[in-house]
């Protein structure tokens, strides 16, 4: 034994000896900072769920709103806000529930808080009502036309715009701009009260759009031509192009 | 809010076409930039030594030793552009401490404390051991000391131990290539794993990001070199700087090849995104990506060294030109990362619309902490340089063949 131990190479205890001080090092300080229920159920410390348990709770939650404010509520779960809860609006009001006469929530009626949903933004979805708030009966609060708690227009909307606002936005850049969204989509009356419910046509036919582009249309010159007994044949017009910003110049 | 709003208004000016919201603003900039570029040096200058020690290119045996110390100095300052990036460096040891296996920037640090402390201080110390014995014996002051713990107290200098240490280096460095090209290879991982960026997401990805870390890390050595030597006042070993720009032109062909592979597979896959790409490759990259990585990094260079071999120039001439083509490259290989991270991020996942990068000065992700993160190794390495002089005259007669 003592021999073979003779025949190591002096490096090899060097370094030997320097991995067994740097692992032993590397778990003295790992036993010593890990916390000791660190990996208990996941990569996590165990604690930290009751620690966050024990923070306190400052939203109430709609049901607890329900058991006093029920009339309300019942309003806006039949409208258009029905997903958007009491305390999206009327801030964290656990510590109103808690003492009601103390501790009054906030009521925003000032005009920048329904635009940070309302407001004009592409990436919306198409058919969330949306104003660019600049133009919108400027320094008029929302309140005074729109009842939060049921919010319906005051006013059945005259334009498409009004709801579909990045359709038109697109459109209104297009080669389309001028076609009215009446020539392609049927729209039924009701659609402007329930829009849901009762949607508009979409055109059905390539003939349709044929009535201007195929190739014996009578349309104005200029604009593109195919011909229609030719040209992808299994296919709808809108199933490749896009209506509200078509890409053929 | 205002706040962000005023500092996203100037950029949504330079916005074409549509993006997400969440798209106007780079989350990697400058120092994401950095971190592939010095973690390529590293892995390239280690390979280009193991060039000597595995593979026997004896001419290349001048630059051994710089290239070992260039990449230790460049290794131990990878990371900080990632820590400066992410924020709380306080708090980087937690990954060595409880290590998440599911993340692989988490496993990142693993990878590099193997390629630290299992490679390149391992090689660099059973290289310069008997060195250090027989400089530490000769002199006097701190310097004996620094010398006498960095040897580990080691005294054998018998032709046993000796032959045992360059046993020692050629495992290490057999062990070595694979590590590097694990090091770097995982940055294009990371990279090529993002399934959401067409421009990122490629297997070719780890493989086209070693091999411009060879290239750069050659580039970088022969930049070094020609420069050193005449500082040292010694003559450039025609020979080693030969087969270094030999070297640099076969991985650059590689490198190139492999590029066009994976840019010919894009245009003839078509996939999707190739319309915003091609718009992105032709407009904001044109400059960084057809001009100066493509011309200006690659076929200039290129060309540049093949003229140098076909018609024989004279020796100062090609010392010129092996110069100035390995500073192209340099650049060249700065603008590849710089067109993959930021490049990446420049479409909108809508494939309908472009942002813009604006670089800010001050500040942790600004120019002046990245150009201070990149001049560290140099300064790094000027200090190993003193410490460890990695020149043929500095060794022990014998260790030299």
């Amino acid at each position: 034994m003592k021999n073979f131990l003779k025949e190591i190479p002096e490096q090899v205890t060097r370094i030997v000896f320097l991995l067994i001080v740097f692992i032993a090092a590397f778990l003295f300080i790992r036993s010593n900072l890990v916390p000791e229920d660190f990996g208990k159920t996941g990569h996590y410390r165990f604690s930290a769920i009751d620690e966050i348990i024990s923070v306190d709770i400052k939203y109430a939650g709609q049901d607890v709103c329900n058991e006093c404010h029920d009339d309300i509520v019942v309003v806006k779960d039949s409208s258009y806000h029905h997903n958007v809860t009491c305390e999206v609006c009327h801030g964290a009001a656990a510590i109103h529930a808690d003492d009601p006469v103390e501790f009054t929530p906030t009521a925003p009626r000032e005009r920048n808080i329904c635009p940070q949903c309302h407001e004009y933004l592409p990436s919306r979805p198409t058919g969330f009502p949306q104003i660019i708030s600049a133009s919108h009966n400027p320094l008029k609060p929302c309140i005074t036309c729109h009842n939060p708690h049921d919010p319906v227009p005051p006013e059945t909307p005259k334009e498409c715009s009004a709801c579909h606002k990045e359709i038109s936005s697109t459109k209104s850049i297009s080669h389309h701009a001028l076609i009215p969204c009446t020539k392609c989509h049927s729209v039924p009356e009701k659609h402007r009260l329930d829009p849901r419910e009762y949607l508009p046509t979409k055109p059905g036919s390539r003939e349709f759009c044929g009535q201007c582009h195929s190739e014996d249309a009578d349309s104005e010159p200029g604009i593109p031509r195919i011909d229609l007994e030719t040209h992808e044949t299994k296919y709808v017009c809108w199933q490749c192009h896009y209506p509200h910003l078509p890409e053929a110049k | 809010m205002e706040e962000i709003v005023q500092h996203l208004a100037p950029l949504l000016r330079e916005i074409s076409g549509y993006i997400y919201p969440n798209e106007i603003e780079l989350h990697w900039g400058l120092l994401v930039v950095i971190y592939p570029y010095l973690t390529g040096l590293v892995a390239g200058a280690f390979i280009l030594a193991s060039l000597v020690k595995v593979f026997n290119v004896k001419e290349l045996q001048p630059t051994y030793r710089m290239a070992l110390l260039t990449a230790l100095a460049f290794l131990i300052i990878a990371p900080l552009p990632l820590l400066a990036h992410l924020g709380h460096p306080e708090k980087s040891y937690e990954i060595f401490l409880t290590p998440n296996k599911s993340s692989a920037m988490a496993m990142f640090g693993f990878v590099y404390a193997w390629y630290l402390m299992a490679v390149l201080l391992l090689e660099i110390w059973f290289d310069y051991r008997r060195d250090l014995i027989l400089w530490s014996k000769s002199e006097k002051g701190i310097k004996k000391w620094l010398h006498k713990i960095l040897s580990l107290f080691s005294s054998d200098v018998s032709e046993k131990a000796v032959k045992f240490d360059k046993k020692a280096v050629r495992i290490i460095t057999i062990i070595g290539i694979p590590s590097a090209f694990l090091l770097h290879g995982y940055v294009g991982f990371i990279f090529g794993s993002v399934k959401a960026n067409p421009f990122w997401s490629s297997v070719l990805m780890p493989i086209v990001f070693l091999f411009s870390a060879i290239v750069s890390g050659i580039a970088l050595i022969l930049t070094f070199y020609v420069v050193i030597t005449p500082l040292r006042k010694k003559e450039i070993d025609m020979p080693c700087l030969d087969k270094l720009a030999s070297y640099l032109f076969y991985v650059m062909i590689v490198d190139f090849s492999l590029e066009a592979l994976d840019f010919i597979h894009r245009v003839y896959e078509s996939e999707e995104s190739i319309q915003i790409l091609s718009e992105l490759v032709s407009g904001k990259l044109f400059v960084s990506l057809v001009v100066i990585q493509i011309l200006i990094g690659m076929l200039i260079p290129l060309a540049a060294i093949a003229l140098v071999k076909i018609l024989k120039w004279p020796a100062q001439l090609r010392i010129q030109i092996y110069f100035l083509a390995s500073i192209l490259v340099q650049v060249g290989i700065f603008s590849t990362r710089w067109n993959v991270v930021i490049g990446g991020q420049l479409f909108s996942k809508s494939f309908m619309g472009l942002t813009v990068y604006k670089m800010s000065f001050f500040g942790l992700e600004g120019l002046l902490v990245s150009l201070t993160i990149m001049i560290l190794p140099i300064v790094i390495l000027s200090l190993l340089f003193k410490l460890l002089p990695p020149w043929d005259e500095n060794r022990n007669p014998d260790i030299v063949k």
